[in-house]
């Protein structure tokens, strides 16, 4: 009995607490499912959510990927034309300066002035094929100083071809101004090469390995010379020198041929030596129905107008790069031969009447005049030199010496300078041709023809030797920026002969101020320039 | 007084104070510049020669051959270092600014070395191949006995000598608009590195982490890969110098600095670092 009682209190107790735990589990199943339920949906709002939020994501990486590709594009065009850009090249320089000069005919004496400002624009569209155009922005006066294609062969890169407008084949021509180390030129060289550049064709050899050059050239020939072209004016019965200068356009059928060769040693750790030659050769319109020799002396005459005169030369130059506490660099060049000034023959004819009664006779004169005006061409022997002395002093300073000849004559001795002319046949011829009509009264015509002739050459101012000193010191700021002071000493040679009251009989007038002055070249004439100059460089 | 003395004294400590540092002569400083392919090299030299030489300062930057003589030319450099010889243009700027040709120091070998990626499985390529590879007319590896894929080429910026060199030397013509250009030899070997269809060239000092490919003059030749014998018996086909220039003969430190990088200990680095040694 009480076992059965045992049994049924224990199932009881049994059914009791798996009626508690039903109902556990029925209070956690009504607890928990609903949470269950609400979570999933939670979650499945959440995924909804994420899923809106990624699709957001997409949408937003999607457009910045579309905005990267059209940046990407734009910075591909960018470059493109950034690309072309770059084969621009912009570099120049500007000089401003002050000069005192120490000239008697020198007005005004000191000035300011803007010596060069040149803007070089070098555009390479493909590689070895150069276009360079510089122009000089002067005030007042904007002139073209290069302008030319160059063409490099590509294969053995030996080979360059140039055509346009660009520097003879000169050392001191095609050595900068930029980095000259005095403010201009020899006097030899402004001489035979005026304004540097001619328009002509190139051919340029540079073994890339080998320190060859050759250059080739030929030129018009005409650039940088003056011709004169008298005009014969009728209001003031005068004779007017018209000027042209060759610029862009040819004078002649001549065309000039130059070359030059330079050579570069290697002189071990001392530095090194730089030797070559240049040549001309060509010919000028003589522009004149004469043509004279250097010492005045009658070479031809008549037919002459269209034949050429010579422009025959040779140089010799050597630079040496001496490494003595620093650069140290002494450059030169010995020039000499044949270079000819075209002359001019121009003529007018002109005619004036008159009517004169005397007693019975009426004469009627008719005068017919012409006027002849030649200058004769002259071919004159010349030679000329220049060394400079260069040393550099630590990485900003360096000065240098220059001097340089220039003798435009070298058959003329100094005292046949003002003596030696042409022989000029100065003629006025009158021929009269006289016709009488009739008794009373009687009717005379006088045609009267007259050709007056002027012809004048004579030894003179453009027959005088010089020799330069110039001294400069130049401070180099930064890479772009110096500084140079510069003292030019120019020393003409005493010429002529000297009458008893000490004048000598090579002279040029000059007014300045309205005063009249003389220059008279049997003494050295004082023509000292102070330059100090600016120049900035980009 | 006593006060007054004082002052006085201390203005002439002071004086003599700022006087002796202002006259007081201070470390020269030598600046390096120019070619990256150099750098890592001059840098070896510089913190070694300082080490042993207490006192010197060197400086030294990159920028590439083209940017270190611009650098001599214009002043803001003692030493520049060129992976390629100086042209004659440059040494013209150099005569024209400082009456002066230069003076050029070879102080290293170098073989412009050919990378490949790890993974590529061409081995060897001849300069005509290179050459037409980098000039884009050769585009795709097929042809070259590669997988079907486009060529990636990987070079130097123009101011770089090396870019030079193997513009002169090996395509000899004008580059591939595609080839992308990158500072420096290293920034080419990590751009083939990670492309398995790059080719790079540069300095055989940073080839790590790429393939070398072997490089043979034509086809008949044997293929050599860059190494200090094939580059010392000039068997290897792209070998170049490496130059330091300046403006005059060293003096002074500048001098001792670069007899020491010519010395023994200075060429022992060269080889350390990846070069070849001139002497």
């Amino acid at each position: 009995m009480a076992r059965r009682m045992v049994k049924y209190l224990c199932c009881e107790i049994i059914k009791k607490l798996k009626m508690k735990k039903i109902t556990h589990f029925l209070l956690f199943l009504g607890i928990i499912l609903p949470l269950l339920v609400l979570s999933t949906n939670l979650k499945a709002q959440q995924i909804d959510d994420l899923k809106k939020e990624q699709d957001t994501i997409n949408e937003n990486v999607g457009n910045l990927r579309d905005k990267i590709t059209g940046i990407e594009e734009r910075i591909a065009t960018a470059e493109g034309d950034l690309a072309k850009l770059t084969k621009i090249k912009l570099s120049g320089y500007i000089q401003a300066q002050w000069q005192h000069l120490e000239a008697s005919n020198a007005y005004p004496a000191n000035l300011f002035m803007i010596r060069r400002a040149r803007i070089k624009f070098t555009y390479e569209p493909v590689q070895g094929v150069v276009f360079v155009l510089q122009p000089d922005f002067q005030p007042g006066n904007i002139t073209i100083k290069d302008a030319f294609a160059q063409v490099n062969e590509p294969w053995l890169k030996t080979f360059s071809l140039w055509a346009g407008k660009f520097n003879r084949p000169n050392y001191e021509v095609e050595y900068s101004s930029s980095s000259r180390e005095v403010p201009e030129r020899s006097r030899v060289i402004r001489a035979i090469y005026p304004d540097e550049r001619a328009i002509g064709a190139k051919l340029e050899i540079a073994p890339p390995n080998v320190p060859l050059k050759v250059q080739l050239a030929i030129f018009n020939g005409n650039d940088g010379i003056s011709i004169n072209n008298p005009v014969y004016n009728y209001g003031t019965g005068k004779w007017d020198n018209v000027t042209s200068v060759g610029q862009n356009t040819d004078f002649d059928n001549y065309k000039d041929l130059m070359g030059r060769v330079t050579y570069a040693f290697k002189l071990g750790k001392i530095g090194g030596l730089t030797i070559g030659a240049h040549g001309y050769y060509g010919q000028i319109k003589a522009n004149s129905k004469d043509v004279l020799n250097s010492d005045y002396t009658y070479d031809k005459s008549l037919e002459n107008v269209g034949k050429g005169v010579k422009k025959n030369w040779v140089g010799f130059e050597a630079q040496l790069y001496f490494d003595f506490l620093g650069g140290l660099a002494l450059k030169g060049e010995y020039i000499f031969g044949v270079n000819s000034t075209p002359g001019y023959s121009g003529s007018a004819k002109f005619t004036s009447s008159s009517t004169s009664l005397k007693n019975d006779t009426l004469t009627l004169t008719t005068l017919t005049t012409t006027s002849v005006n030649n200058a004769p061409a002259i071919s004159r022997n010349f030679n000329g030199y220049y060394v400079y002395l260069v040393k550099n002093i630590g990485k900003r300073n360096q000065i240098a010496v220059r001097y340089d000849y220039y003798n435009p004559n070298t058959k003329l001795s100094a005292d046949q300078i003002g003596t030696a002319k042409w022989d000029a046949k100065v003629a006025d011829v009158t021929k009269d041709s006289k016709t009488m009509e009739g008794s009373d009264p009687v009717v005379v015509t006088n045609n009267q023809s007259k050709t007056v002739t002027v012809n004048k050459l004579s030894s003179g101012v453009n027959d005088i030797p010089y020799g330069t000193w110039t001294l400069g010191y130049t401070y180099f700021f930064d890479d772009n920026i110096k500084f140079m002071l510069a003292y030019e000493i120019p020393m003409n040679k005493k010429v002529g002969t000297v009458d008893a009251n000490g004048n000598g009989n090579v002279t040029s007038s000059y007014t300045v101020n309205g005063d009249p002055g003389v220059y008279d070249y049997s003494n050295v004439l004082k023509q000292n320039t102070l330059t100090f100059r600016i120049q900035v460089k980009f | 007084m006593k006060n007054s003395k004082k002052i006085w004294g201390m203005m002439v400590i002071i004086m003599i104070t700022i006087f002796g540092a202002a006259f007081m002569p201070a470390p020269k400083k030598i600046t390096v510049k120019g070619s990256d392919t150099m750098v890592i090299l001059a840098q070896k030299w510089a913190e070694v020669y300082m080490k042993s030489h207490p006192g010197s300062v060197i400086q030294v930057t990159g920028g590439g051959s083209g940017t270190g003589i611009s650098a001599l030319i214009n002043g803001s450099t003692d030493i520049c270092n060129s992976s390629r010889p100086m042209k004659q243009s440059e040494m013209n700027k150099l005569k024209d600014r400082y009456a002066s040709l230069g003076i050029e120091i070879p102080c290293a070998k170098d073989g412009i070395t050919i990378f490949l990626n790890e993974s590529n499985p061409v081995k060897e390529l001849t300069i005509k191949q290179l050459s037409n590879i980098f000039s884009g007319k050769t585009r795709n590896w097929k042809e070259l006995g590669g997988p079907d894929q486009d060529i990636k080429l990987y070079g130097r910026e123009n101011s770089s000598g090396t870019y030079v060199f193997f513009k002169d030397n090996v395509v000899k013509t004008d580059y591939a608009a595609s080839c992308q250009t990158l500072p420096g030899t290293a920034a080419v070997v990590n751009a083939v590195s990670k492309d398995k269809y790059g080719i790079g060239y540069g300095g055989a000092a940073y080839a790590a982490g790429v393939k070398h490919c072997a490089v043979k003059k034509d086809d008949k030749s044997t293929a050599y890969v860059a190494n200090a014998e094939t580059v010392k018996k000039g068997q290897y086909p792209i070998t170049r110098y490496l130059y330091m220039y300046l403006r005059n003969r060293p003096t002074g430190d500048t001098k001792t600095y670069i007899d020491w990088i010519l010395s023994p200990e200075g060429q022992k680095l060269v080889t350390e670092i990846g070069y070849f040694p001139v002497k």
